[in-house]
């Protein structure tokens, strides 16, 4: 009788203790943002959206490589010397990159894609509102070249190789008739 | 096994046994923490057989493991325990850095796994009390532990960019230095966060009601406890004193004063869920004491000083285990020399934890059913992996 009682004396007591608590934080300012009206600033290295700053980018398909999921895709057309130019970091820019598609809904958000990267233009982006009606428009692409370019280009690099090989067999036949 | 499991164990479901009433809980309940189905098996209000059925959330991280290179893996181990991301991605970093003979690692990388580490358990454990609070009927508790969870997670967002799913700590290294002024905002923190656990204690831990609820169920006898594999605070809420940072200290733990909090039993009996809630609640405590003396002695230098370029261990194997939130994780990966692990296995904590549920519940009501499962604190990430 004597625990049945003191037990109902410590519920009461112990709810009363919270209730204090309750009450004093009724008098602390709410901690939620209002989300759409507000938003809070994030830290520059947040890891949102990708972004591929397309004009340095050398074609070395680092960043294809290191992604777990393989959501980058990168098409090359190999270019022509006088075509060759150099990216804002000095490297020999010597693709036409033709296609550089992120699929954003695969991304896992790892981060491993943009380290390895030597001119660095593929990085995260704070940017997190980037919603879609379509599962298609989440893959973004990147690269330039329009598409009706692409075979002109091909057809300049396979002259290219061609007078290449052309001029190394007659090399070879000029070291064999020495 | 298999064959015993064929043998009469296995029940169909919606078919009656007898007087028996065969009560499906899940895959979708609010309070299995994730797709979990458990099958209870009834007489009036008393649950004579829980079967736990797993799988909902298999991803196949083990064999797709072995299809990616040992840093493309980090991410993955990230899914695997998602509420406590950094203290799986220490557990595999260590396990790969063993097989690899990496042992001289820069004084300041240590630190900062250490200090991850015990932030990660603190965040683990402020949602399992939270949500255990939940479970038992208490919405307040749930969200003051939630607010100060977020402010856990906006120092990781600080550090790595990322909220939950960090891949931040890298074989030999961290994915980037600390930013400037972490140690300060993060013992900032620290300050603010010691009073909230004693609040925390008068809304929930000490209320009545709550121990009530909780302090005589769920009973989980130390022999039993050991006999099931059960790791972490499900074990320490026993009363068995055994901790893995103090046991086989990894990364710098023994450098740190700490203590060990164990269940007590003292409102019921010992091993009951209000122990192994309370030891979460102790253990939080003790994270915070870890994670003063590691950022008073936070040294400088650059962590990726000793970073490989290449990840390419030699033949052979390693098991490493640490203790995480939830337990103790194990990883053993086989290597072939190659860049890609020949075999990656996890050892789960919940999952022995789960299969110990029918030992726990057996006898008891159904109503206490969710405060049983709320109690062991899983993550079906992890179990299914
Ligand atoms: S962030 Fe990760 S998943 Fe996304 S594109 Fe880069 S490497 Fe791939
Ligand atoms: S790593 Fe950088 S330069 Fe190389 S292909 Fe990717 S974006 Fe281009």
């Amino acid at each position: 009788m004597r625990q049945y009682l003191l037990n109902i004396w410590n519920a009461f007591w112990t709810v009363l203790v919270g209730m204090r608590l309750t009450w004093r934080h009724l008098f602390i300012p709410a901690v939620t943002v209002q989300y759409p009206d507000e938003r809070w600033t994030l830290p520059p290295n947040s890891r949102m959206q990708l972004f591929v700053n397309i004009d340095d980018c050398i074609g070395c398909r680092q960043c294809e490589r290191a992604c777990p999921v393989e959501c980058i895709t990168i098409d090359l057309i190999k270019a022509v010397p006088e075509d060759e130019r150099e990216a804002s970091t000095g490297h020999k820019v010597r693709f036409h990159v033709t296609k550089f598609d992120i699929d954003m809904a695969k991304c896992c958000y790892c981060n491993l894609c943009t380290i390895p990267c030597p001119t660095e233009c593929i990085y995260m982006t704070p940017s997190y509102e980037d919603a879609a009606p379509d599962r298609f428009d989440l893959i973004y692409h990147f690269a330039k070249i329009p598409p009706e370019k692409i075979p002109e280009l091909e057809e300049k690099a396979r002259r290219f190789e061609e007078e290449e090989a052309a001029k190394k067999t007659k090399k070879k036949a000029a070291v064999a008739a020495n | 096994m298999v064959t015993q499991l064929v043998a009469g164990e296995y029940h169909l479901s919606y078919e009656r046994q007898g007087d028996d009433l065969i009560l499906q809980m899940g895959p979708q309940h609010p309070s299995t923490h994730g797709v979990l189905r458990l099958e209870l098996v009834t007489d009036g209000e008393l649950i004579k057989r829980i079967t736990p059925h797993i799988g909902y959330l298999h991803r196949c991280f083990e064999k797709h493991a072995e299809a990616m290179t040992y840093p493309q893996v980090i991410p993955y181990v990230d899914r695997m325990d998602y509420v406590a991301a950094m203290s799986m991605e220490l557990g595999y970093v260590l396990t790969v850095e063993k097989l690899m003979g990496l042992t001289d690692l820069p004084e300041r990388l240590q630190y900062i796994r250490v200090i991850m580490a015990e932030f990660q358990r603190i965040a683990s454990h402020l949602l399992a009390v939270g949500t255990y609070g939940l479970d038992t009927g208490a919405v307040t508790p749930f969200l003051w532990c939630f607010r100060d969870r977020e402010k856990i997670l906006d120092l990781f967002e600080w550090a790595s960019g990322a909220r939950l799913l960090y891949n931040y700590l890298w074989i030999g290294g961290v994915m980037q230095d600390l930013p400037p002024g972490f140690a300060e905002k993060a013992m900032e923190f620290l300050d603010y966060f010691e009073p909230r656990v004693k609040e925390l204690n008068d809304l929930l831990s000490f209320n009545q009601i709550f121990i009530e609820r909780t302090a005589n169920i769920g009973v989980l006898p130390p022999d039993v406890a050991i006999s099931y594999g059960v790791g972490g605070p499900n074990l320490r809420g026993s009363g068995v004193r055994w901790d893995l940072r103090k046991e086989e200290p990894y990364c710098i733990y023994d450098r740190f004063d700490f203590d060990v909090p164990v269940g007590t039993g003292e409102f019921g009996t010992l091993g009951a869920a209000w122990d192994r809630y309370m030891v979460r609640v102790r253990e939080m405590l003790e994270s915070i004491k870890i994670l003063r003396q590691a950022l008073d002695q936070l040294p400088g230098g650059d962590p990726n000083e000793a970073m490989p370029r290449r990840v390419r261990p030699p033949e052979g194997d390693a098991f490493m285990r640490t203790e995480s939130p939830r337990g103790e994780i194990g990883f053993y990966i086989v290597s072939d020399g190659s860049e890609k692990p020949l075999r990656c296995k996890g050892r789960s904590p919940c999952f022995t934890a789960i299969s110990a549920i029918d030992a726990i519940g057996r006898g008891g009501l159904i109503a206490d059913a969710v405060a049983i499962v709320g109690s062991l604190d899983i993550v079906l990430g992890e179990i299914d992996r």
